[in-house]
């Protein structure tokens, strides 16, 4: 469970980035967090892993605080995957790279190499386990920076703007991999812009300004609000403006493409 | 880290020192580093000081010129106590370890208080060759990119077990390779970027490209030159006698 308690964090400059944030993530439970540029989402990620301390509040990571543990202890838990996939990769070989963490948390050696050789199969980088990390394609960094986290397997997943740069196979792998981690009771929270992405996965849905959350809840109840949308800077999906088109108040707009699709042509045969 | 890159980084403020000609804000930290290195007494270091402090608190850069004080503070302690054990006088070892510190400031001040793009005026004022006037520009505009770019390469590695405040100063400094190494690619990417859009944008098609902006000066110049110039006379009279 990861709690935060009347947070707000202020940079020592003196910008406030977030203001007075209440929210609880359960296990197995899937997040996203939405908002314009600017809102406070990468802040809020932030602080799940101890890298940015609450000015004032609580944050409770599985009943650490993290203002007392350190930011190993907590990504043991809270693993962060971040939007930049060059901003992670140094290592020799892909294989080096994903025993990094391991090796840094602790883990035995056994440990090690069976994580490592899960890691390598379930991302399709076993074909690439001697070859440098950089000279990989940028859908197979980002999905070797995912593999880099989950190695551990922390309870709780972060994943900042993972669809940046991934064509549409990638972002059907990454959706089938959230829904794995989720079957294994693995909280996903995903901080994204791509709105299409977050809407296909259906999620419980943050909408965030001005480091304030200004809405939460399931994401058919976010989406179809236009005033909250507004407000945020944020766009509708693509399928929820299709619903209204067809029914200005639709009864539950299509939640994927092959459910307009079904429509449409169950439409025409009528 | 973050608190130590704001000090470093040029932001526009609405001061009477940045509204001058960037040649006369040049001028005004040659004199101060020359007066810096000049100096060689306590009351001497202290007048140094005290101008700086001044023309800080004029150009509203002095919370930000505070930080880089801060972090050169280390090396001048470094000076110091290498100072103290090659057996050199207390004052005198305070006084070596302030003069950097007054060296870094009035550098520093130049760079707060002048934007890159006035720094490159300056440079063509100098009739410096045009390629090295774009280089030393662009590393100066990246230099707040590439801190930015530090931070959260050190945050994502910190973010997989990486503690790097952790071991003995080898163990430490060996820590450093995954945030170096993402680094240097990352600048290494960036600058091949740079370079095909600068190309795309026809740079290099001419050997002298015309310029929206030249640099002239005002009655306000002059008059600061003037001051200047005579402070800083009395001064080198004053440090010599």
């Amino acid at each position: 469970m990861i709690k935060f308690e009347s947070v707000s964090f202020t940079h020592l400059g003196g910008t406030t980035v977030l203001s007075d944030v209440s929210l609880e993530i359960a296990p197995g439970e899937l997040l996203a967090i939405v908002g314009a540029n600017g809102a406070g989402k990468t802040t809020l990620a932030k602080h799940t892993n101890g890298l940015l301390k609450p000015t004032r509040g609580i944050v409770t990571v599985f009943d650490l605080d993290t203002r007392k543990a350190s930011v190993a202890e907590l990504s043991r838990h809270v693993g962060i995957v971040f939007q930049n996939a060059d901003h992670q990769l140094f290592s020799e070989t892909v294989e080096d790279e994903i025993v990094f963490g391991l090796r840094n948390l602790g883990f035995d050696d056994d440990v090690v190499k069976k994580r490592l050789e899960w890691a390598l199969s379930f991302f399709e980088l076993n074909r690439y386990r001697n070859v440098a990390p950089l000279l990989l394609s940028g859908g197979e960094k980002k999905r070797l920076c995912i593999a880099c986290v989950l190695a551990w397997d922390p309870e709780a997943i972060i994943l900042d703007e993972p669809t940046v740069g991934q064509d549409y196979a990638q972002k059907e792998k990454l959706e089938q991999m959230i829904r794995m981690l989720l079957t294994r009771g693995r909280s996903v929270i995903v901080v994204s812009h791509d709105i299409e992405f977050v809407w296909s996965l259906q999620p419980r849905v943050i909408v965030m300004a001005g480091g304030r959350i200004l809405a939460d809840g399931l994401a058919d109840q976010i989406f179809t609000n236009t005033d909250l949308l507004e407000k945020a800077n944020v766009r509708r999906p693509h399928l929820v403006e299709l619903s209204e088109l067809i029914d200005p108040k639709p009864e539950k707009p299509f939640h994927t493409v092959h459910d307009a699709l079904h429509w449409i042509v169950h439409q025409l045969r009528r | 880290m973050y608190w130590i890159s704001t000090g470093l980084i040029f932001r526009r403020v609405t001061s009477p020192f940045h509204e001058l000609d960037p040649r006369v804000k040049l001028l005004v930290s040659i004199e101060l580093f020359s007066l810096a290195i000049m100096a060689d007494t306590v009351v001497e270091v202290s007048l140094l000081f005290a101008s700086i402090l001044s023309l800080a608190v004029l150009s509203r850069i002095l919370r930000r010129l505070g930080r880089t004080v801060a972090f050169s503070a280390v090396f001048a302690g470094i000076i110091f106590v290498l100072n103290v054990i090659a057996s050199r006088p207390l004052i005198e070892s305070v006084v070596l370890a302030s003069r950097f510190i007054a060296i870094v400031a009035a550098t520093s001040g130049f760079f707060l208080t002048t934007s890159p793009d006035e720094l490159e005026y300056v440079m063509r004022w100098f009739r410096l060759p045009r390629d090295i006037v774009f280089a030393f520009v662009t590393a100066v505009r990246f230099v707040p990119v590439m801190m930015m770019d530090a931070l959260q390469i050190m945050d994502a590695q910190k973010s997989r077990g990486l503690e790097l405040e952790k071991g003995n100063i080898f163990a430490r400094i060996r820590k450093f390779v995954p945030i170096l190494v993402p680094l240097v690619v990352s600048a290494v990417v960036r600058s091949g970027e740079l370079a095909e859009a600068m190309e795309s944008r026809a740079y290099g098609v001419t050997n002298k490209p015309t310029s929206l902006f030249e640099l002239s000066l005002r009655s306000r110049d002059i008059f600061v030159i003037a001051l200047s110039l005579l402070l800083f006379i009395l001064s080198v009279l004053y440090f010599s006698a």
